[in-house]
């Protein structure tokens, strides 16, 4: 069970897309949505030694990157992953066929995913986003500082080219102050979460109304004390930062670090 | 004071859960990180052309973009209102956020219109393809 097609049969302008490797074994669920291919192939699993790939037959000929293909890569893994550990790949690893994907990818470096993927066992990543009530935040942060509220009125009513340098001035002004906040606040999110956590990646929140951003790599057994956790933080921030909550998902964050071995085949 | 502002928000207190994150989440995972397929597979890689990078830049702007017209909404409840703002601040003066917010909000939503149009213009192509194929999928 290697592989679905035909042996001996080249296929032209078709390859196989890799989404993530999973131990050999694996139930993946069964409503599945391929990337978006002609012939509506589904998505299938092939097996070497202790390993599974989790695969979907995908044209060459076409570009990918479409929301719907973005999506689909995404959802595969983050099913998956709801109930066992998923080494995820990156976005758009295609190969010629399901054999290449036993032959070079799964077989030469089956000790590598095998080890991953134990190292994984019963962990799971969560992201939270927060993003700030942007009246909420600008109110607080013009309240606290007077020297931003003396700009306010200095340019309150004059007109917008007459304000130009003030203007400039007291963006800057509330700029570095969000900055700050942010510092703040992803110390206060790692403070009652990181003790639910075996790791965890802070990363760049972005947007205008950005507050945080982190990763989280959970042990499943301590996820609904994380979750709670977060609850309450969110309760706390209530209308201040608006808290999500994304996952579990595959563990993109926390993957181990692929050192080549020494030899090489060629 | 907390009640009031969770009930102007309409969604009240609370975290969001979700399975899968939004585009922007996706993006910065599935693009960033994950195993890298070149370093495994040498003989058999099939080169694709991807076109997320414009799909990352076009999204950046709609999120932001969608975060201003919100932002925008909002503020024109408490123009006519006046009301929920007061409350909301508990104590602040309304002309003065009112007028702070208003003159943000109106500059953001002026550079993010730009941006948008910027890249709509140079992006159309790209955009009518990927619609038009995957909805045969």
């Amino acid at each position: 069970m290697s592989t679905e097609q035909e042996e001996n049969a080249p296929r032209t302008g078709v390859g196989s897309y890799i989404y993530g490797i999973v131990p050999v074994g694996t139930r993946i669920p069964d409503d599945l949505a391929p990337l978006p291919q002609e012939g509506d192939p589904g998505i299938g699993l092939v097996v070497a030694g202790d390993l599974a790939a989790v695969v979907s037959d995908i044209s060459t000929d076409r570009p990918l990157g479409t929301r719907k293909d973005l999506m689909a890569h995404e959802q595969v893994l983050n099913a998956i992953a709801q109930d066992t550990p998923v080494l995820p790949m990156r976005f758009g690893a295609v190969v010629t066929d399901d054999d290449a994907v036993a032959d070079e990818l799964l077989t030469p470096h089956q000790d590598y995913f095998v080890r991953a993927l134990e190292q994984m066992k019963g962990l799971t990543e969560f992201l939270l986003r927060g993003d700030y009530d942007q009246t909420a935040v600008l109110t607080r942060i013009v309240e606290d500082n007077p020297e931003i509220q003396r700009l306010r009125e200095q340019i309150a009513g004059l007109d917008e080219d007459a304000s130009y340098y003030d203007r400039i001035k007291l963006g800057e002004a509330i700029s570095n102050s969000m900055d700050r906040l942010r510092q703040q606040d992803a110390d206060a999110t790692l403070d009652p979460l990181e003790r639910f956590a075996e790791a965890t990646v802070v990363k760049e929140p972005g947007g205008e109304n950005g507050a945080v951003h982190v990763a989280f790599l959970v042990r499943t057994d301590h996820r609904s004390d994380f979750e709670r956790a977060v609850d309450e933080l969110g309760d706390a921030w209530s209308g201040r930062v608006n808290l999500r909550l994304i996952g579990p998902t595959a563990a993109f964050d926390f993957l181990p670090e692929y050192e080549a071995p020494d030899q090489d085949e060629g | 004071m907390p009640v009031t502002v969770s009930q102007r928000q309409g969604g009240g207190g609370g975290v969001q859960k979700q399975p899968s994150g939004g585009l922007a989440e996706v993006l910065d995972l599935i693009l960033d990180k994950g195993l890298v397929i070149d370093i495994f597979v040498k003989v058999s890689l099939v080169g694709i052309e991807l076109i997320t990078i414009d799909a990352r830049i076009v999204v950046a702007s709609v999120d932001t973009y969608l975060k201003f017209a919100e932002a925008t909404n909002r503020l024109d409840l408490h123009q006519k209102g006046g009301k929920d703002l007061g409350e909301f601040m508990g104590g602040m003066t309304e002309n003065v956020t009112q007028g702070g917010a208003k003159g943000k909000t109106k500059g953001m939503l002026d550079a993010g219109k730009e941006k948008w149009d910027e890249i709509r213009g140079t992006d159309d192509e790209n955009e009518k393809q990927s619609a038009s194929k995957s909805r045969r999928g």
